[in-house]
């Protein structure tokens, strides 16, 4: 991969004022909130609220910054800017990668501010167990990047803000980010464990609670990295 | 020519160091045979103009020339190369007819980030500054006029510095003003001994910056030479007098007639026979005007669908 031109698009990517406050300050932002709201106590499964929501928060900006980024791929589509880049030796792989790389990149800031607010707000844990959080919920963003990627080769440039926003949402209300699970009726929370967001929480607090299915996760998640996969390779193929 | 010998002349081509050797090549979309058959070769250092009307294949033969599609059937070499070899080696490049601008990124930014993808490029400032928009670098690319924007485009194509300068319509949203200036920075490029390859359907670009003018129509290539050799392919001249209460039009030395009112217009292969015999028939005949054909009526003529 070109490093050069990640450099320029991450700095594209990064000056854009609606990512700053969608990925990185909004999720903070609501964490602070509902951990004023909660109040610092113990939730059911034995995990602390703070600790809890800092997680779901997390989640939640995790998809924001994957999800804008593949929908600028429709925005270039639409622009013609893809067909500049196809006069360059910048191959098709090439600038998937980059986007998905970009994606990951984008993904990082937020989740590390709210482990910082986290942890001034009294989330305590060792070392090991904040390396082992931080860094399931990064690798957590590889199916919203996918994600983002396929709605960036799906959709038109004008569809895509309502494809991103009902994705986010579907996901984030289904996902267990806003409701739990244990407090979803029969139907909903069958639907929940069908999304990848409700697995990667699920895989973030493993090390806290006990019972959580981390077979199951890896190949819910697996499947979800898998499918994605195909319909971008072939959407893309088809495209080019 | 049978196919072999056509193949022959463009490995030839290919051997002595040619731009762009086009050999039979074809491409259909559905029924409609977009490019039917295509033999081009271009010598490096040469101007060429494309030229034809609306929906003769220019489009489609710069498509496949940049690699952008695949052609049905046919060879392309770039400098010896397939065309996607070319590209990546940076040695030929293009002028897009539309879009290819970031929304959200400076005209600096944008130049900058094709210079980043190519393997030699030259520093983004040069590039602005052959292109005339080193004032422009910050400026946002959506707050760009409709020239200044194609500017952005030129300075997009050179920034590799390619031997071989494809223009997709290039000065197609300029006014006149804008044209000129854009030619005359483009004729300090080719200045330089770059080849280039246009594709236009104004006649007076054909004429006043190529060195040579292809004619396609319906997928093909009806004429190809100098902008003289192509204006003399169809030979002949006009003849126009107003000849009141003319019947027999019919004269010799000329190809038709055309009548508006008592203005008659001659199209002659010899004028010289026709205006005697009109002369003679119609003595009373008067403003006569015999003029040569120009580049636009041979293009009219070459161009122009059969009835």
């Amino acid at each position: 991969m070109n490093a050069r031109f990640l450099g320029l698009e991450l700095r594209r990517a990064v000056r854009n004022g609606r990512y700053l406050i969608f990925t990185v300050i909004v999720p903070s932002v609501m964490f602070v909130l509902f951990v004023n709201l909660y109040g610092k106590g113990t939730f059911p499964n034995g995990l602390p609220t703070t600790t809890s929501l800092m997680m779901n928060m997390a989640l939640f900006g995790l998809m924001a910054g994957p999800l804008s980024i593949g929908a600028r791929i429709a925005v270039e589509r639409g622009l013609g800017w893809q067909k500049q880049l196809r006069l360059t030796p910048l191959t098709g792989t090439g600038y998937l990668a980059t986007k998905g790389a970009l994606s990951m990149l984008v993904a990082l800031p937020g989740i590390l501010l709210i482990s910082i607010i986290g942890a001034v707000e009294g989330v305590r844990m060792d070392a090991l167990h904040w390396l082992g959080v931080v860094g399931t919920l990064w690798v957590g963003a590889i199916p919203f990047v996918l994600l983002g990627i396929v709605i960036g080769l799906v959709a038109s440039p004008d569809g895509m803000q309502a494809i991103t926003g009902l994705a986010s949402m579907l996901l984030g209300l289904l996902g267990g980010i806003w409701i739990p699970a244990e407090v979803a009726p029969d139907w909903l929370a069958t639907l929940m464990k069908v999304l990848p967001t409700y697995w990667i929480k699920e895989l973030t607090q493993a090390p806290f609670v006990s019972g959580v299915d981390v077979k199951q996760a890896l190949l819910v998640i697996a499947l979800w990295v898998a499918g994605l996969s195909v319909i971008a390779a072939r959407r893309y193929r088809a495209q080019s | 020519m049978p196919p072999t010998s056509i193949g022959d002349m463009t490995e030839t081509a290919v051997r002595a160091g040619a731009a762009v050797a086009l050999s039979g090549l074809r491409k259909r979309f559905g029924e409609v045979r977009a490019v039917d058959g295509i033999d081009l070769v271009i010598s490096p250092g040469e101007v060429v103009a494309l030229l034809g009307p609306n929906g003769a294949g220019k489009s489609t033969t710069v498509d496949m020339l940049l690699g952008l599609s695949t052609p049905d059937g046919g060879t392309i070499s770039v400098f010896g190369k397939a065309p996607r070899e070319a590209v990546v080696a940076g040695q030929i490049s293009a002028m897009l007819q539309s879009g290819a601008l970031l929304d959200d990124a400076t005209v600096a930014e944008a130049v900058g980030l094709i210079a980043a993808l190519h393997r030699k490029p030259m520093p983004v400032a040069q590039a602005l500054q052959q292109a005339g928009i080193a004032d422009l670098a910050n400026r946002k690319c959506t707050k760009l006029s409709g020239g200044q924007k194609q500017r952005v485009r030129f300075a997009l194509a050179l920034v590799c510095e390619p031997d071989l300068l494809v223009l997709d319509e290039p000065t197609v949203a300029m006014d006149v003003e804008t044209r000129r200036a854009f030619w005359n920075q483009m004729r300090a490029y080719t200045d330089t001994g770059r080849t280039v390859l246009f594709a236009t359907h104004y006649l007076e670009e054909a004429e006043e910056y190529a060195d040579r003018v292809v004619l396609m129509r319906s997928g093909r290539i009806v004429a190809d030479g100098s902008v003289a050799q192509v204006r003399a392919a169809v030979s002949g001249r006009t003849l126009r007098a107003v000849v009141p209460g003319a019947h027999d039009l019919e004269l010799p030395g000329a190809r038709s007639a055309e009548r508006r009112g008592d203005r008659i217009t001659f199209t002659c292969t010899d004028s010289d026979a026709t205006v005697r015999a009109l002369l003679q028939r119609y003595p009373h005949a008067h403003d006569i005007e015999i003029t040569a054909l120009g580049l636009e009526d041979a293009f009219l003529a070459l161009t122009g669908e059969d009835n």
